[in-house]
C-alpha cells in the first residue's frame, strides 16, 4: 500500500510486534512519519485539571491538517491512531470529543475529532453541543474570554461525578477547552482532563 | 432575463469541469445560469454494482477508476454513505454528493487575429517537422515530434500553433512538470503578443478571460473537458505523466473528441514510437540545431561508492573529476539517485569547494541555486533527476554517480546527457557515468546516442533503436 501522504510505496520493515499484531500498521511511510515532531507536554489550565498534547505544530502538521480538514480527506483520520490510542488508553474516564457546530459539520461533511477517535478505535460519547459558529483564531484575547459559553450539555444527558477526558485536534489558546471543561464541571463532572493531538503556540 | 447568458461565467467555464460550489462566481449567479439551461450538472462520483454486489466507483472529474483511491465514509451532508476520490483531492474534494458543472450554452468566439512575433528562422529539419505537424493537425492525426535534446523543439510548434489560432481554435500545451511550463510561458508570450494566454499549475490563479492558448501541467487538465482543438504534450515521457494513467486520460478528456494530441520529446517510449509509426504522424530530428554531435557518455567504474560515501570518504576519481571542472571554471551538475545519499555526499563535496550545494524537487532554494550556477556564483550542484530535463546552462558538464541505479533508465540518461553542449558557443562537454557495474539502460542510452550521431533515425521505417 502507498503512503497516504506522499503516495510513495511504503516500505515496512517486518518486526515481531507487527507479526503478532501488537503494533497496528501505520498508514504513512517512515519518511513522512519522521516529519512529525512529538512534544508530549502536560499543562494545567483554568477549570481543567490537565491538558496533554502529543505533537508540535510544524510545517508537516500544518499540511496534514490542511489536507484532513480543509481538503476533507477523511482517509487521513487514522494517521495518528497509534499515538491517540496510547494517550487515551489505561484511563478510567469518559471520553468526550469537542463537537462541531451542526452547520459547520454539514459543510465539512464529517466531524474531525469524532473521526480521529473512531479511526483509533477509542470509544467516546458525544455529550456536548456547540452553540455558536465563531472561529477562535479570528478573535482577540479579550473577545475570546468575554464570550458567552460556547457549549452546552446535550438534552437528556446526565453528567456523573466522575472523570471526563475532552479530546480536540489542536490546542492553541485554550479557550475552547476551558469553555468545554467548565460546562462539564458545572453539570457535575468531578475531574476534567484534556488530550489534544497538536500543541500550537498561541500568537500573543 | 433568466435565459440571458452571463458572458463572464461562459468565458471561464467553457471547456472546464468545475466544482459547483467553488467557482470564482457567486452561488446565485451560477444557479441562475443553471436555471437558464446554460450549465449542466454532473454527479461527482458515479458508482455501479459489479461482482457480488460490490460497488465500483468512477470519478467524473479525473476519470480515476482505481478503487484503492476511493474512500467511503458516512457523510454528514448527504446523510448517507459517500465515496470520494483521493486521486484529484488536491484540487478540491469530489465526493458522491459533489456536483460538477460544465458549460453547455453558446460557446465563446475566439479571435482569429493573431501575430507570430518570433524572429528566428527554423533550420530545414525543423521546418520539415513543423510542416508535417501542421499537416497531421489538418487530418486530425496525432503527431510525434521526436527530436534530440537541444534541437529547438519549442520553435517547431510555433507555426502550427499560429495556424490554429488564426482559425479561432483553442490550443493547449501541456507538460508533466511545472518547471517546463514556467520556462515556456515567457517565450510564448513574446511569440504570440496578441493572444490571450493563460498558465495553469498548482497555485496559479486562473485568469477570468476566455484564454485561447492554455499552458498547463498535465494535472490541471483534470479540470478540463472537451476544451481544445489540439493539445501538445511536451516531455511526454517525464514523470509523473509517463506512469500515471489518470494523467493520460486527463489529456484525452481535455481535447475535443475527434481532435488530435501531439507529443514532443527527445526520448519517446517504445509505445509512443510504435503508435506514431503506425499512423505515420512522426517527425524525427537527430541533429542539434547547431549541427554538432550529442555528447557520448564515458563510463568510469566507481566500485562500492555507496559504502565509501556513507563512511565519509569521497572516491578519488570523483574528487579528480570535480577538481578538473573547478580548475577549468566549467559549471557542473552531478546527478544522484537518492536524496538522502546525496545529502551524505554534500559535505564531502563542500570540502573540495564550499560553494557546492545540493538540490531536489522539494528544495526551497532550488531556483536560487540553479540561477547561481548560471551566474557562475557557485561552481556546481549536486542534484536528483529533477534537473534531468528542461534546463539549459551554458557550458555545463555532467556526471552521474551510480549510473547503474534503476532510476537512471535509458530516457533519463539521454536527457541528462542532453544538458551538455546545448549552445553553439560550447557545443561539446564532459558526460561521465560513474558506476558500480554497467546496466542495459546505460548501454542502450549510449548506443542510441551513437546511432543518432551517425545519422540514424531519420527514416521512421528503420527506427533502429526500438
Amino acid at each position: 500500500m502507498n503512503c497516504l501522504l506522499c503516495e510513495q510505496p511504503k516500505q515496512s520493515s517486518p518486526s515481531w510486534q507487527s507479526l503478532i499484531a501488537i503494533e497496528k500498521s501505520t498508514l504513512i511511510c517512515e519518511d513522512c512519519s519522521n516529519q512529525f515532531k512529538r512534544v508530549d507536554i502536560i499543562e494545567v489550565g483554568d477549570n481543567i485539571d490537565s491538558i496533554t498534547s502529543i505533537f508540535t505544530y510544524n510545517e508537516a502538521m500544518r499540511n496534514y491538517l490542511h489536507q484532513y480538514k480543509f481538503l476533507q480527506d477523511i482517509a487521513l483520520a487514522g494517521v495518528f491512531s497509534n499515538e491517540l490510542k496510547q494517550a487515551l488508553s489505561k484511563k478510567k474516564a469518559i471520553i468526550v470529543p469537542i463537537p462541531m457546530h451542526p452547520t459547520k459539520k454539514i459543510e465539512r461533511t464529517f466531524a474531525q475529532v469524532d473521526e480521529l477517535l473512531k479511526a483509533a478505535d477509542v470509544s467516546f460519547e458525544d455529550l456536548l453541543i456547540k452553540t455558536n459558529q465563531e472561529v477562535m483564531g479570528e478573535k482577540t484575547r479579550e473577545e475570546r474570554l468575554s464570550m458567552s459559553r460556547l457549549f452546552q450539555i446535550k438534552p437528556q444527558v446526565e453528567i456523573e461525578s466522575t472523570t471526563y477526558i475532552l479530546v480536540d485536534d489542536i490546542y492553541t489558546t485554550g479557550t475552547t477547552m476551558q469553555h468545554a471543561a467548565l460546562t462539564l464541571k458545572e453539570a457535575g463532572a468531578k475531574t476534567v482532563h484534556a488530550v489534544t493531538l497538536i500543541r500550537a503556540a498561541s500568537e500573543q | 432575463m433568466p435565459k440571458s447568458i452571463n458572458p463572464a461565467i461562459r468565458d471561464f467555464l467553457d471547456g472546464r469541469i468545475w466544482l459547483r460550489l467553488h467557482t470564482p462566481f457567486t452561488i446565485e449567479d451560477i444557479n441562475q445560469q443553471i436555471e437558464a439551461g446554460h450549465i449542466e450538472i454532473i454527479q461527482g462520483i458515479e458508482s455501479k454494482l459489479v461482482f457480488m454486489n460490490r460497488k465500483s466507483y468512477t470519478c467524473n472529474r479525473c476519470e480515476n477508476t482505481d478503487q484503492s483511491k476511493f474512500t467511503i465514509f458516512n457523510c454528514a451532508k448527504c446523510e448517507a454513505s459517500c465515496a470520494y476520490c483521493r486521486n484529484c483531492i488536491k484540487m478540491g474534494r469530489v465526493a458522491s454528493c459533489t456536483e460538477l458543472i460544465v458549460w453547455k450554452g453558446e460557446q465563446p468566439i475566439y479571435p482569429t487575429s493573431h501575430t507570430l512575433a518570433w524572429e528566428g528562422t527554423l533550420t530545414p529539419r525543423q521546418q520539415q517537422a513543423s510542416d508535417d505537424l501542421t499537416r497531421s493537425q489538418e487530418i486530425n492525426r496525432s503527431h510525434l515530434i521526436y527530436a534530440v535534446c537541444g534541437s529547438g523543439k519549442t520553435e517547431i510548434l510555433f507555426p502550427p500553433i499560429f495556424h490554429l489560432l488564426k482559425q479561432g481554435k483553442r490550443v493547449c500545451i501541456a507538460a508533466p512538470r511545472v518547471d517546463v511550463i514556467l520556462e515556456l510561458e515567457p517565450r510564448l508570450r513574446v511569440a504570440f503578443p496578441q493572444t490571450e494566454i493563460e498558465s495553469l499549475y498548482g497555485g496559479a490563479k486562473p485568469t477570468m478571460k476566455a484564454s485561447q492558448l492554455v499552458l498547463a501541467t498535465t494535472h490541471q487538465l483534470y479540470r478540463f473537458q472537451h476544451a481544445f482543438d489540439a493539445i501538445f504534450v511536451d516531455e511526454a515521457d517525464a514523470f509523473p505523466y509517463k506512469a500515471d494513467e489518470t494523467l493520460q486520460k486527463a489529456v484525452r478528456k481535455a481535447v475535443k473528441p475527434t481532435k488530435p494530441i501531439h507529443f514532443v520529446t527527445a526520448t519517446p517510449s517504445d509505445k509512443l514510437l510504435v503508435e506514431a509509426k503506425s499512423t505515420g504522424g512522426i517527425s524525427i530530428i537527430n541533429r542539434r540545431y547547431h549541427g554538432h554531435d550529442l555528447p557520448t557518455p564515458a563510463y568510469i567504474s566507481l566500485w562500492k561508492y555507496e559504502h565509501h560515501i556513507q563512511k565519509g570518504r569521497l572516491p578519488k576519481k570523483l574528487t579528480d573529476w570535480t577538481n578538473e571542472r573547478i580548475k577549468k571554471s566549467e559549471p557542473f551538475l552531478i546527478f544522484f539517485h537518492h536524496i538522502g545519499f546525496m545529502e551524505k555526499a554534500e559535505p564531502l563535496f563542500q570540502l573540495i569547494h564550499p560553494g557546492i550545494h545540493s538540490v531536489h524537487a522539494a528544495h526551497p532554494d532550488r531556483k536560487t541555486y540553479v540561477q547561481a550556477l548560471r551566474d557562475k556564483a557557485i561552481p556546481g550542484l549536486l542534484t536528483t533527476t529533477i534537473l534531468e530535463r528542461g534546463i539549459t546552462i551554458q557550458n555545463v558538464q555532467v556526471a552521474v554517480i551510480g549510473a547503474e541505479q534503476r532510476i537512471f533508465d535509458k530516457a533519463a540518461l539521454i536527457q541528462i546527457g542532453g544538458r551538455v553542449g546545448r549552445s553553439s558557443a560550447f557545443p561539446t562537454g564532459d558526460f561521465t557515468l560513474f558506476h558500480n557495474g554497467i546496466t542495459y539502460a546505460m548501454d542502450e542510452a549510449k548506443s542510441e546516442i551513437l546511432k543518432l550521431n551517425k545519422g540514424g533515425g531519420t527514416n521512421p521505417d528503420e527506427l533502429p533503436f526500438m
